[in-house]
C-alpha cells in the first residue's frame, strides 16, 4: 500500500484565533474575508478559496500535534495493561475497526501497533474498495445531479402534471380504484425512464450498500468508524422526506473529509448542508416580524419596479402615485416565517457545549437569531419559489450579503440583523453570515464543548462509563490542538484507560457493528445491504433512520433487549445458512486447513478465527456438552451427508442459493459441522462484544 | 440511566393466578418471571388485574372529514370536494354517509364500528390534532409520538413514559409494539420489544436445526460474564419457551371475530392473544398505513374507502376476538395530521391540519362526538385550508392514560404541556 504524501503546511497559514468586532475571537481564514462590507461575489470568491485551500490551511492531520501531545515512534500502552502483542493488536481491531477479519491481527502484530494506527490516522491507498463503489453511481456524483436524477414519485407525478400528462384516473373507463393505482405508479415509474430518472429508492439503496461495504473492506477502517460515529453526532434521518435525497451528500461531503480534521471545520460543513438544514428546520428560520434584517427583499423589488415605471412612463405623476403605493403598502410580512429554534437548540444541546453545558434558554434563542437566514438554494422552478431568476444578480448585487456555497444559501431577507448576546458574548448589529460563523467560532473553543465531545468519544470508543481523567485528558487534547480529531483519536490509544482491563470487551456492539464484523470474520462480501440493514432496524438500530436528532444511544443497555438478543443470535444463523440476501459467504474458504475432524475441533479453531486475541476457553467449554452429544454428532454426520449427495446431483445446475466465488468458481456446500459451529460463535454472548 | 449489571425487573400479577384464557402457568413450573409473578400476586398489596392500552397509528394522515363528516355542511363540502363529497341523505345510495345522528356521518367503510357506537363504547374526537403547524408527516409524527410538538430533541416516547409510570414490575411483554421496528412511542429506558410476529420469537436455524442452535446458545449465555446479556439471555429463553407453550401458531381467534387479512389485522390478533394469555401487556402499539391519499382518494370506493374498511374491520374482529377481556382494554387511534379541506388536482387530498381519532373501551363516553367542531368556512378554516384544530391532542392521551391505566402524571408524560384533559369517560 502507498501512503498519502502529506503536503507540507504553509507557514502563514497558522490558524491563530484573532480577535475582532466584539471581542469574539475568530479563525484568520475568517478576517481575511473582512472588512465588513464586501462584495457578495467576493465573499463567495473568498469562501471558495478557502474550501478549496482548507486542508492546507488546517494544521496537517497530525503534524502539528506529533510534538506536543506524542511522539508517534512511543509504544502505545498495551504492554504496561498485561497483555501480549495478540490481545493488543485484537483490541485495537475492535475499536478502531469494525473487527478482525482472519489474519488482521497477525498483520498488525507485524507491522507494529504504533506503525497501524499512524497508518490509519494517515489513511493508506484503498483501490480494492475503489473498484467496488465504482458500481454505485452516487458515490461520487454531484449533490444538484442527484438531486435532479433520483426524484422522488411525488415529484415525477408534478412533473406529469406539469408536462400536461394525463393521469390515469378511476373516472376511466373500466378503472377500478386499484387499477388506476398501479396505472398510476406504472405510468410514472415510465416517464421517469423515458427521462433517464431513477427512484430515490435506489439512492438509498446505494446509501447502504456503500455504508456496508466500506465498513466490511475498507483499509482505512477507522475512518469508517469515525463516518459512523460522527453522522451519529449530527444525526439526520433518512426517513424525512425533505432531508432523505440529501443523506447520501450529508455524509459523503459534509461528514467524511472531516472525521479526522478539525472539529470546527466539520460542525461548519453540517451547520451548512442541506440535510442539516431541512432536518432541523433551519432552512425555514426567519426573523421574527418587525425585527431588522440584514436586507429587505421588498424594498429591493421595489425599486427595481420604479426603475421599470421611470423607464417606461417617465411621468412624475406615475412615480409619484407609485411611491404612494409603496409607502401605503401593508407593513405586516407577506411571507410570516419567524424563528426556529430547532437547530439552535440541538447545535447546543447535542452538537457543541452538551445539555449541562452552562447556557440558557436565552442562548438558545439568541443563537437561533444569528442563524437566520442560513438556508437552501431553492431548486429551479419550485413551487413558492422566492427569487424567480434574481438570485444571481442578488448574489452579486454590492452590499446585499447573499453568499451561495453549493446548495447552501445565506439568505439576507431572512437574517435578522439585531445585535445578539451568546454565552455572554456581543455580537453587533448588522451583520450577515458572519453572526453564524461567531457562533461557530464562540462554540468550538469552549471548554463545555471540549469535555462533551470527549466523553462521547470515550464512551464509543472505551467503555459506557468513561473514568472522569480519560474525558479530561481528551478534552484537553482537543483544547490544545485547535479542536483536532486525529489528536484526540492519538490520545485515546495512548491512554492506559484504553487499554485497561475494565474497558476491554466492555462495549456491546451495536446491530451494525455486529453485522460488520460478522461479515469481516468471515470474509462475506457485500452485493447490496438493503436485506440485511432491514434486520438490523429489527435488533433496534434503523442505520441513517434514528428519528430522534440524538442519534443511537451508545450504551449496551440500549442494544441488549429480549427481541433484540434473540434477533442477534438469529442473525449469526442466517448469515451462515446464505439467508440473506444481498450477502455473499463461503465458509469453506474461511481458512485452508482440512476438513476438521469433530464438532468440538472445529469449535476450537473457528473460535480461534473469529475472536482472535481472546480467552476462548469458556467458549469452547460451555458448548462441549453438546458438541459431544452423541445424537448432535450423529445428525451432523447425518446432514453431511445427504449435503454430499445432493452436491453430486446438482453439480451442473444453477442454485441461486449458493453464491458464486469471484473467479466463477463455485463454492463447496459448507459442511454442516461448520455452519453449526460458525452460526454459533456469531451469536455467543463473547462475540456480542468488543 | 441503567448500568450494565442492573438485573432487569420483573413483575407481580394477580393476573397469573386466575390462570384465564390461555395461561398454562401454575405454581411450581414455568418460568421464573411467571412463578415470580404468581408468588407476588399472593402478597396482600398486589394489585388486581391490570388494564391494556392498544394503541393504532395511522401513518399518512387519514383524512378526518372523509372518516366523520359534518351532516348538514354537504353542500360546503361538496364545492370544497367535488369528487369526493358525501351526502348522508336517504337515497343516496352506495355515496350515503352512515348517519350518527349526532350531527355527523361515518364514512361507508366504516360501518363496522357501527355497533360499537350504537353500545356507547365507540367515543369520537373531532378537529383534534397538534398545535404544531407543521405538514411534514416525519415532523408530525415524531412530535405525537414524543407528546412533544415543536420539540425535536425529545428523548423518548410517550408510550415509553407511559410505561415507566405504571408503578409496577414488568415482564418482557409489558411494552410492546406488534411491527418490525421499534416505534418512536416506545423509545426509551423502558424496556419495550418490537416483534411483527409472534411465531418468529424464538431461535431460527435454516441450518442446523432450531434444537441445537438454542441449546447452544443457551449454554453460551448462561455463563456469559457479563451480567446484562446473561440476565437478558436468560430471560429471553423463558420468553420463548412461554410463546411456545402458548403456541401462538395455534392461536384460534373466537369464531365471530372477522380479522380481514392484512397488517393491522395480524397484529391486532397478535395483541389479542397477548391480552388472553395474561402474560403481562399493558401498552401496545400497532400500525395502519396508506393514508397518505394524494392521489384518487376516492369517495365510498377508492383508495381512502379501503384503508378505513381495513381499519374498522380489523377494530371490530379484535374487540369481539378480546371477549370478556374487553373489560381491560381501551383502544386509541391517532393519526400525525388531518389533510386540506378541499381536493386536489389528482382527486385526493393535501396534507393538511385537523383531523379525527376513536376511542373504544367499556367505560369510554360513547356514541358521542367529542370536542368543538369548528366548521368549514373559509374563515374558521386554518390557513384557509385545513380543518382547524380545536382540541389538542395531549387532552386526549392524557385522559387515556390518567383513566385507563391510572397514570395520572401530565407534567412527565407531556412535559411542557399545560392544557387539561379533555373528558372522555363516563361518570364513575
Amino acid at each position: 500500500m502507498i501512503k498519502h504524501q502529506r503536503q507540507p503546511k504553509p507557514a502563514v497559514a497558522q490558524r491563530r484565533p484573532v480577535r475582532v468586532r466584539g471581542g469574539l475571537p475568530r479563525a484568520a481564514r475568517f478576517s481575511a474575508c473582512r472588512p465588513c462590507f464586501v462584495p457578495a461575489k467576493q465573499l463567495v470568491r473568498c469562501l471558495a478559496l478557502f474550501l478549496v485551500l482548507g486542508p492546507w490551511l488546517s494544521p496537517g492531520l497530525g503534524s502539528s500535534f506529533a510534538a506536543t501531545v506524542t511522539d508517534a515512534a512511543d509504544p502505545l500502552p498495551w504492554a504496561a495493561a498485561g497483555l501480549d502483542a495478540e490481545a493488543a493488536a485484537a483490541h485495537l481491531l475492535d475499536r478502531f475497526a469494525f473487527g478482525p477479519r482472519p489474519g488482521d491481527v497477525e498483520a498488525v502484530v507485524a507491522l507494529g501497533h504504533e506503525a497501524w494506527l499512524d497508518q490509519q490516522l494517515r489513511g493508506i491507498d484503498d483501490p480494492v474498495l475503489d473498484a467496488r463503489l465504482a458500481k454505485l453511481p452516487s458515490v461520487d456524483m454531484p449533490l444538484p445531479r442527484m438531486i435532479s436524477r433520483y426524484p422522488a414519485d411525488a415529484v415525477v407525478r408534478r412533473m406529469m402534471e406539469r408536462d400536461g400528462v394525463a393521469l390515469p384516473s378511476v373516472d376511466d373507463p373500466g378503472m377500478t380504484a386499484v387499477k388506476a393505482e398501479q396505472a398510476l405508479r406504472q405510468a410514472i415509474r415510465a416517464y421517469a425512464r423515458e427521462r433517464r430518472l431513477r427512484p430515490i429508492s435506489q439512492l438509498v439503496g446505494e446509501l447502504y450498500t456503500q455504508k456496508l461495504a466500506r465498513a466490511v473492506m475498507a483499509e482505512n477502517q477507522l475512518r469508517e468508524v469515525l463516518v459512523d460515529f460522527w453522522f451519529n453526532h449530527f444525526n439526520v434521518s433518512v426517513r424525512d422526506t425533505e432531508v432523505r435525497p440529501y443523506v447520501v451528500s450529508y455524509e459523503r461531503d459534509a461528514i467524511r473529509p472531516h472525521v479526522l480534521g478539525h472539529f470546527r471545520d466539520l460542525l461548519e460543513a453540517t451547520a451548512r448542508h442541506p440535510a442539516m438544514l431541512f432536518y432541523l428546520d433551519n432552512a425555514q428560520s426567519g426573523a421574527e416580524p418587525g425585527m431588522p434584517r440584514s436586507f429587505d427583499l421588498d424594498a429591493y423589488r421595489w425599486r427595481l419596479q420604479r426603475r421599470r415605471i421611470v423607464r417606461q412612463q417617465g411621468t412624475s405623476e406615475a412615480i409619484y402615485d407609485a411611491d404612494a403605493t409603496w409607502a401605503a403598502r401593508p407593513k405586516e410580512d407577506r411571507r410570516p416565517r419567524g424563528l426556529n429554534e430547532n437547530y439552535a437548540r440541538e447545535l447546543l444541546e447535542l452538537h457543541t457545549l452538551g445539555v449541562e453545558g452552562g447556557y440558557s434558554e436565552d442562548d438558545v434563542i439568541e443563537v437561533a437569531r444569528a442563524f437566520t437566514g442560513w438556508s437552501v438554494v431553492p431548486p429551479a422552478g419550485a413551487y413558492g419559489e422566492p427569487f424567480g431568476k434574481a438570485l444571481d444578480r442578488l448574489l452579486s448585487l454590492p452590499g446585499s450579503q447573499f453568499v451561495r456555497d453549493g446548495l447552501f444559501l445565506f439568505r439576507a431577507d431572512l437574517h435578522d440583523s439585531g445585535e445578539k448576546s451568546v454565552l455572554g458574548q456581543l455580537i453587533p448589529e448588522g451583520g450577515g453570515i458572519e453572526d453564524g460563523e461567531a457562533v461557530i467560532d464562540l462554540l468550538v473553543q469552549h471548554p463545555s464543548t471540549a469535555r462533551h465531545i470527549a466523553r462521547k468519544l470515550a464512551i464509543r470508543f472505551v467503555q459506557d462509563e468513561p473514568p472522569e481523567a480519560l474525558v479530561a485528558a481528551l478534552a484537553q487534547a482537543y483544547l490544545e490542538n485547535d479542536g483536532s480529531l486525529s489528536a484526540m483519536m492519538r490520545t485515546l490509544a495512548r491512554s492506559p484507560h484504553f487499554w485497561a482491563d475494565s474497558a476491554r470487551r466492555r462495549k456491546i456492539k451495536s446491530p451494525f457493528e455486529l453485522a460488520a464484523s460478522a461479515l469481516r470474520g468471515i470474509r462475506a462480501e457485500v452485493g447490496f445491504a438493503m436485506p440485511l440493514m432491514r434486520r438490523l432496524a429489527r435488533l433496534g438500530q434503523d442505520v441513517y433512520a434514528y428519528p430522534a436528532p440524538s442519534g443511537f444511544p451508545d450504551r449496551a443497555d440500549a442494544w441488549v433487549s429480549s427481541g433484540a438478543l434473540l434477533g442477534r443470535m438469529n442473525l449469526g444463523l442466517d448469515l451462515v445458512a446464505g439467508h440473506v440476501p444481498g450477502i455473499q459467504i463461503d465458509l469453506g474458504a474461511l481458512d485452508d486447513g482440512p476438513e476438521p475432524e469433530s464438532i468440538l475441533a472445529a469449535l476450537d479453531r473457528y473460535a480461534r478465527v473469529l475472536l482472535p486475541g481472546r480467552d476462548i476457553a469458556s467458549t469452547v467449554e460451555s458448548l462441549r456438552p453438546l458438541a459431544t452429544d452423541p445424537a448432535v454428532v450423529a445428525r451432523v454426520a447425518q446432514e453431511a451427508a445427504a449435503l454430499q449427495d445432493l452436491a453430486e446431483r446438482t453439480l451442473d445446475t444453477h442454485d441461486f442459493e449458493v453464491s458464486t466465488r469471484a473467479d466463477g468458481s463455485r463454492p463447496a456446500p459448507p459442511s454442516p459441522v461448520i455452519t453449526r459451529v460458525v452460526g454459533l460463535i456469531l451469536g455467543s454472548p463473547e462475540f456480542q462484544r468488543r | 440511566m441503567k448500568s450494565m449489571t442492573k438485573h432487569p425487573k420483573w413483575m407481580n400479577r394477580r393476573a397469573f393466578l386466575k390462570a384465564g384464557g390461555l395461561a398454562l402457568v401454575t405454581l411450581g413450573t414455568g418460568p421464573a418471571f411467571l412463578q415470580r409473578a404468581a408468588r407476588a400476586a399472593q402478597e396482600p398489596t398486589a394489585l388486581g388485574r391490570r388494564k391494556v392500552l392498544v394503541t393504532i397509528f395511522q401513518r399518512g394522515a387519514m383524512d378526518g372529514l372523509a372518516a366523520v363528516a359534518p351532516v348538514g355542511a354537504e353542500e360546503q363540502l361538496a364545492k370544497l370536494r367535488p369528487r369526493l363529497g358525501m351526502s348522508a341523505a336517504q337515497g343516496a345510495g352506495d355515496e350515503a354517509l352512515i348517519d350518527l345522528g349526532v350531527g355527523f356521518g361515518l364514512h361507508p367503510a366504516l360501518a363496522p364500528l357501527v355497533p360499537l357506537w350504537k353500545a356507547g363504547q365507540l367515543g369520537i374526537v373531532h378537529a383534534v390534532g397538534s398545535p404544531d403547524p407543521t405538514r411534514s408527516h416525519f415532523d408530525a409524527q415524531d412530535f405525537m409520538e414524543t407528546g412533544t410538538p415543536g420539540r425535536k430533541g425529545t428523548p423518548d416516547g410517550w408510550l415509553n413514559r407511559v410505561a415507566g409510570k405504571l408503578g409496577h414490575d414488568a415482564t418482557p411483554f409489558r411494552a410492546m409494539a406488534l411491527t418490525p421496528t421499534l416505534p418512536r412511542s416506545l423509545y426509551g429506558p423502558e424496556p419495550a420489544m418490537a416483534v411483527a410476529d409472534l411465531r418468529e420469537f424464538h431461535v431460527q436455524s435454516p441450518a442446523m436445526g432450531a434444537v441445537d442452535a438454542g441449546r447452544g446458545f443457551e449454554a453460551l449465555y448462561a455463563e456469559a460474564s457479563a451480567n446484562l446479556l446473561r440476565d437478558t439471555a436468560r430471560e429471553t429463553f423463558e420468553a420463548t419457551r412461554t410463546l411456545e407453550q402458548l403456541d401462538v401458531s395455534k392461536y384460534r381467534a373466537a369464531p365471530e371475530a372477522r380479522y380481514p387479512s392484512g397488517p393491522l389485522a395480524r397484529s391486532l390478533r397478535q395483541i389479542a392473544f397477548l391480552i388472553k394469555s395474561n402474560i403481562g401487556l399493558e401498552v401496545a402499539f400497532a400500525e395502519s398505513g396508506g393514508w397518505d391519499t394524494h392521489v384518487l382518494q376516492g369517495s365510498a370506493n377508492g383508495s381512502f374507502a379501503r384503508r378505513a374498511a381495513d381499519l374498522s374491520s380489523a377494530i371490530a374482529a379484535f374487540w369481539t376476538d378480546l371477549g370478556t377481556h374487553r373489560d381491560d382494554v381501551v383502544v386509541l387511534t391517532m393519526t400525525e395530521f388531518g389533510r386540506t379541506a378541499f381536493e386536489n388536482g389528482s382527486g385526493g387530498t393535501d396534507h393538511g391540519h385537523g383531523s379525527c381519532l376513536f376511542v373504544l373501551g367499556r367505560d369510554v363516553l360513547g356514541g358521542k362526538v367529542h370536542g368543538e367542531f369548528p366548521g368549514l368556512a373559509r374563515d374558521a378554516l386554518f390557513e384557509g385550508r385545513d380543518l382547524a384544530i380545536t382540541t389538542d391532542f395531549r387532552s386526549v392521551f392524557a385522559e387515556v392514560a390518567s383513566r385507563h391505566l391510572g397514570v395520572a402524571d401530565d407534567a412527565t408524560l407531556f412535559p411542557g404541556w399545560e392544557g387539561n384533559r379533555l373528558p372522555l369517560w363516563r361518570p364513575a
